[in-house]
């Protein structure tokens, strides 16, 4: 094994084979070793959130995972490079300088009898942020969420002081067997948390000035985002055991879990609130 | 009871149901474990081997489990480094099957040495020319590599996921996995055909000798290219074993028919280049040891029938099989050619190990025969046993199959 | 100085007595046969097999041919295959070398060997109460799980060369006798060096009736055999092994 053993013999076998199993053992070690460190700097640079939602992006199907571009129809097919992020998105730039969002005419849209003011910036994990007068912005559950998790059985919210990530969780809820994380929109810290009675759920201070909040949906975009999610939900009611009911033209009722007790709920949730 | 650490969208049965299909298993398990410690206890005279069959049971289990588990690598090798992403969807799986084998050949193989507490003997002072030091090493370290490439499988279990750190770790792992998949496939491509080597190289043994290129005796290669064809047939067959133990649909059809498709290649090359090595031996490796081919198979019941059955029967057919679109489409066809094939590896190993020690070499010498004791059964039924419920449980709690979700929500 | 060392055995002297096999286990502490062990798990260094020449009465002839480990050449094919590097070619004395403190008992080298000359020791070594006076202190019993072999006797060379340097003096050939050399009654097994031209070996591997076992393998065993019968010479070379000709241990 080692040259000073004794009885070794030195022969161009002998270097080749040792030094073939030592760099073999250099590589894995290396591999495992980096992984470590970065792991480290990784959770010391609290990007530990960050890192979650890129691994729940990843394992989302591919469908999900489409360009809002493509919802609103600027381009035929696109899958999000970025991990719905697009305030780093050069092809979001570039379209929305081409583009720029139009201003609707109405103050809100009501779609499949839920009603979406148009006031506020959507996420696509149907969470919403309002910026307010005061610099703060406040983040609740939009109306599909709300339906989709009716009386929450418990919520899990942050302390005034914490912080929040974008594509981070805001907050978790519970309901039934399902124990959901509600993706935040917005980067920041809590100033106060509310909850399902006060209409809403927390009220965010942004770290450095104003709030980026180019990656949000707005205006146009809310309504082609929505029949998709109408689809998706359909599916998902389906696919996690609930019986066909839900047809065409179909309102959500005030407690969609209430529908339907034999769906998993867990998996319903999870896959409307983008949770693998 | 145990829903918080199975994946969210999955169904599993119930945790007694599970409870009740590991039992029996864990039994096995149990005995084996008894058969084992028998022998390490009491020395290897519990089992059948002689001074003429030195190697049994135990050795012909090692080689065929390391055969059939090379989809590990060679799935690593064809999604990491030559980008076939439909192989995602049974990349865990083959990580899982290839752990499990490689762990059991290196279980049984403590057993089956007579001083199981000198193994670290061979690193210490290897022999660099010697074919089983290199399996050795080689194996060792691929064991390595595998645990290595489970850890990314085990921390993405859904409770495991919660904890910061080993989301991380996970996360950082896997983006460099492409190197373990590298360092595994140079690994692999060594052990596989050095097993081959060990029979290849034996000069005192013109059935089993053959010469090949500068070190390495054709059965080096032929060792490697069989072992690569039925990677993929083992991992198809399991996968459509699971199916339907499980009553699940797991992965797209098309995902079976391209292992099926590859395997079929493979294997064609291999019949092809078995086919060539055998005339070469037939006509002249031997000849000039003295030993005409003939005479080998003049003993019952080893006669040319077992050539025929390997090269043309489990070899062949199946690959033809594999090959004709047709039939691959149905899956019925596809996992009766991916047995098939995984028989004829196993058969080739047996021929080499068994038939290779029961002919004899000296005039006087008798041709022998040698059946295993039931200890040494045992100790192959607990590998057996070791695998179904380490697979079991990976399945149950881990996200072996990705496209599992989709499939069952119809959408593809 | 160099020594090859080798044997020269006349099959037309051996009766098969069996004494060489006797003296062998005798002088290397080889331990009695466990009960359950057969034929194909005990331990014989050396091994009188009988062969025929495959005929019937009153054409049958019959003779008896001792094999022990044939020390191959530098190209031994149990030396390359061990993993552990113990087993090697002595340069001094040519003689193969078993490391039993070294083997990890794969029996890779038994494969490999062609002539069946390596035993496994299956049992721990046990001795039958009393029996244990009978060890001879020159030479270590082995443990279970490991290879052993014919050494040609080397505890006896040792012996000698201590004996020899005593006498300040180099060993030589006339000082180390194996123990079968020693207790053959006929003489049929003679031991030298294979480099002196005059020693007995090195006068029978250039007799015309020598032979050696499995010559084409290319394996340079330094065992002549010598006989002046056919057909004992066309055994050797084994063109049907285990078959035609009648075995049966010694």
């Amino acid at each position: 094994m080692f040259p000073w053993n004794y009885g070794f013999h030195w022969s161009a076998a002998s270097y080749i084979f040792l030094g073939a199993f030592y760099t073999v053992l250099m590589v894995v070690a290396a591999t495992v070793i980096s992984a470590i460190l970065r792991t480290r700097r990784d959770l010391r640079a609290h990007e530990a959130e960050e890192i979650r939602w890129h691994s729940d992006f990843h394992d989302l199907p591919a469908r999900d995972r489409v360009c809002r571009h493509v919802l609103t129809g600027d381009l035929q097919s696109r899958e999000c490079p970025n991990a719905f992020d697009c305030r780093h998105c050069e092809t979001h730039a570039r379209l929305t300088a081409l583009h720029p969002p139009e201003q609707p005419n109405e103050t809100e849209e009501e779609i499949f009898g839920m009603s979406f003011p148009l006031d506020r910036l959507y996420h696509r994990g149907h969470a919403w942020a309002r910026p307010e007068a005061d610099g703060t912005v406040i983040v609740s559950l939009d109306e599909l969420g709300t339906r989709l998790v009716g009386a929450p059985d418990a919520v899990d919210l942050p302390q005034p002081g914490a912080m929040v990530h974008a594509n981070g969780t805001a907050f978790r809820i519970h309901k039934r067997e399902a124990d959901v994380r509600v993706l935040s929109p917005v980067d920041g810290q809590v100033v106060e948390a509310g909850g399902p009675g006060r209409g809403w759920y927390l009220k965010v201070k942004p770290l450095n000035g104003q709030m980026d909040l180019r990656h949000l949906l707005c205006g146009a975009e809310i309504k082609p985002w929505l029949m998709r999610e109408m689809e998706r939900l359909q599916l998902a009611l389906s696919a996690e055991g609930a019986a066909p009911t839900l047809a065409d033209g179909g309102v959500p009722v005030a407690d969609i879990a209430q529908s339907y007790p034999e769906a998993d709920w867990d998996a319903v949730c999870g896959e409307m609130l983008l949770e693998p | 009871m145990d829903k918080e650490f199975i994946a969210r969208g999955v169904k599993r049965c119930s945790a007694s149901r599970f409870l009740l299909w590991i039992l029996p298993w864990l039994a096995l398990l149990a005995f084996g474990f008894y058969s084992a410690g028998l022998c390490l206890v009491k020395g290897l005279n519990q089992t059948n081997m002689d001074n003429r069959f030195a190697f049994g049971l135990w050795i012909f289990l090692d080689l065929t489990v390391i055969a059939l588990g090379a989809g590990a690598f060679f799935t690593g090798f064809l999604l990491y480094i030559l980008r076939v992403k439909e192989l995602r969807a049974v990349i865990n799986s083959a990580v899982v099957i290839g752990l499990v084998c490689y762990s059991g050949a290196i279980g049984v193989l403590m057993v089956d040495v007579g001083q199981p507490l000198r193994a670290w003997f061979t690193f210490w002072s290897p022999n660099v020319h010697s074919m089983l030091t290199e399996v050795t090493f080689c194996i060792t370290c691929y064991l390595m590599v595998l645990a290595i490439e489970y850890l990314p499988i085990l921390l993405k279990n859904r409770k495991l996921r919660e904890v910061p750190s080993l989301l991380v770790f996970e996360f950082e792992l896997h983006k460099l996995v492409y190197v373990l998949a590298g360092v595994g496939t140079f690994l692999s491509f060594f052990h596989q055909g050095s097993l081959g080597g060990l029979y290849g190289v034996l000069r005192g043994r013109p059935f089993a000798f053959r010469e090949g290129l500068w070190l390495w005796p054709s059965t080096f290669f032929l060792f490697i290219v069989s072992a690569a064809a039925v990677g993929p047939s083992f991992i198809l067959l399991i996968t459509w074993l699971v199916e339907k133990i499980s009553r699940k649909r797991l992965v797209r059809p098309e995902v079976l028919e391209l292992l099926g498709r590859i395997s079929g290649l493979l294997l064609s090359v291999y019949v092809l280049a078995k086919s060539v090595d055998t005339l070469v031996w037939i006509n002249r490796t031997s000849p000039d040891a003295g030993f005409p081919a003939a005479q080998y198979y003049a003993w019952k019941p080893f006669g040319t029938w077992i050539l025929f059955a390997e090269i043309v029967l489990f070899g062949l057919i199946p690959a033809l099989v594999m090959l004709t679109p047709r039939l691959r489409r149905r899956t019925g066809w596809l996992a009766t050619a991916a047995a098939m094939a995984c028989l004829g590896v196993a058969l080739n190993r047996f021929v080499l190990t068994v038939q290779t020690l029961a002919l004899p070499t000296l005039a006087f010498d008798k041709f022998l025969s040698y059946s295993p004791s039931w200890q040494e059964t045992g100790t192959f039924l607990a590998v057996v046993a070791y695998g179904v419920l380490v697979y079991s449980l990976s399945f149950r709690y881990l996200q072996l199959f990705p496209e599992e979700r989709e499939l069952q929500a119809g959408r593809y | 100085m160099i020594a090859r060392y080798g044997m020269t055995i006349d099959v037309d002297r051996c009766t098969g007595c069996g004494a060489c096999m006797v003296a062998c286990a005798v002088e290397n502490n080889v331990p009695p046969a466990h009960e359950g062990a057969n034929d194909r798990k005990g331990i014989t260094w050396i091994r009188v097999f009988q062969v025929n020449n495959g005929q019937d009465y009153p054409n049958r002839r019959s003779a008896f041919v001792p094999v022990l480990c044939q020390q191959c050449g530098k190209d031994a094919p149990c030396v390359s295959v061990c993993p552990q590097q113990a087993i090697e070619v002595d340069p001094a004395t040519g003689i193969v070398g078993q490391m039993p403190e070294r083997c990890l008992g794969c029996r890779y080298c038994m494969v490999a060997c062609p002539y069946h000359a390596r035993y496994f020791n299956w049992w721990d070594p046990a001795w039958p109460a009393g029996m244990e006076k009978t060890l001879n202190p020159d030479v270590a019993p082995r443990m279970r799980g490991v290879v052993e072999k014919c050494n040609f006797c080397h505890g006896r060379w040792h012996a000698a060369k201590q004996l020899a340097a005593a006498k300040g003096r180099a060993i030589e050939a006339v000082d180390h006798v194996p123990a079968c050399v020693e207790a053959c009654p006929t003489g049929a097994i003679q031991f030298g060096d294979l480099n002196k031209p005059e020693s007995a070996p090195a006068q029978g591997a250039k007799n015309g009736n020598s032979f050696r076992l499995l010559e084409k393998l290319g394996t340079q065993p330094k065992i002549y055999y010598r006989s002046r019968k056919d057909w004992v010479r066309q055994v050797a070379s084994a063109p049907k092994p285990g078959l035609g000709k009648e075995s049966s241990g010694g």
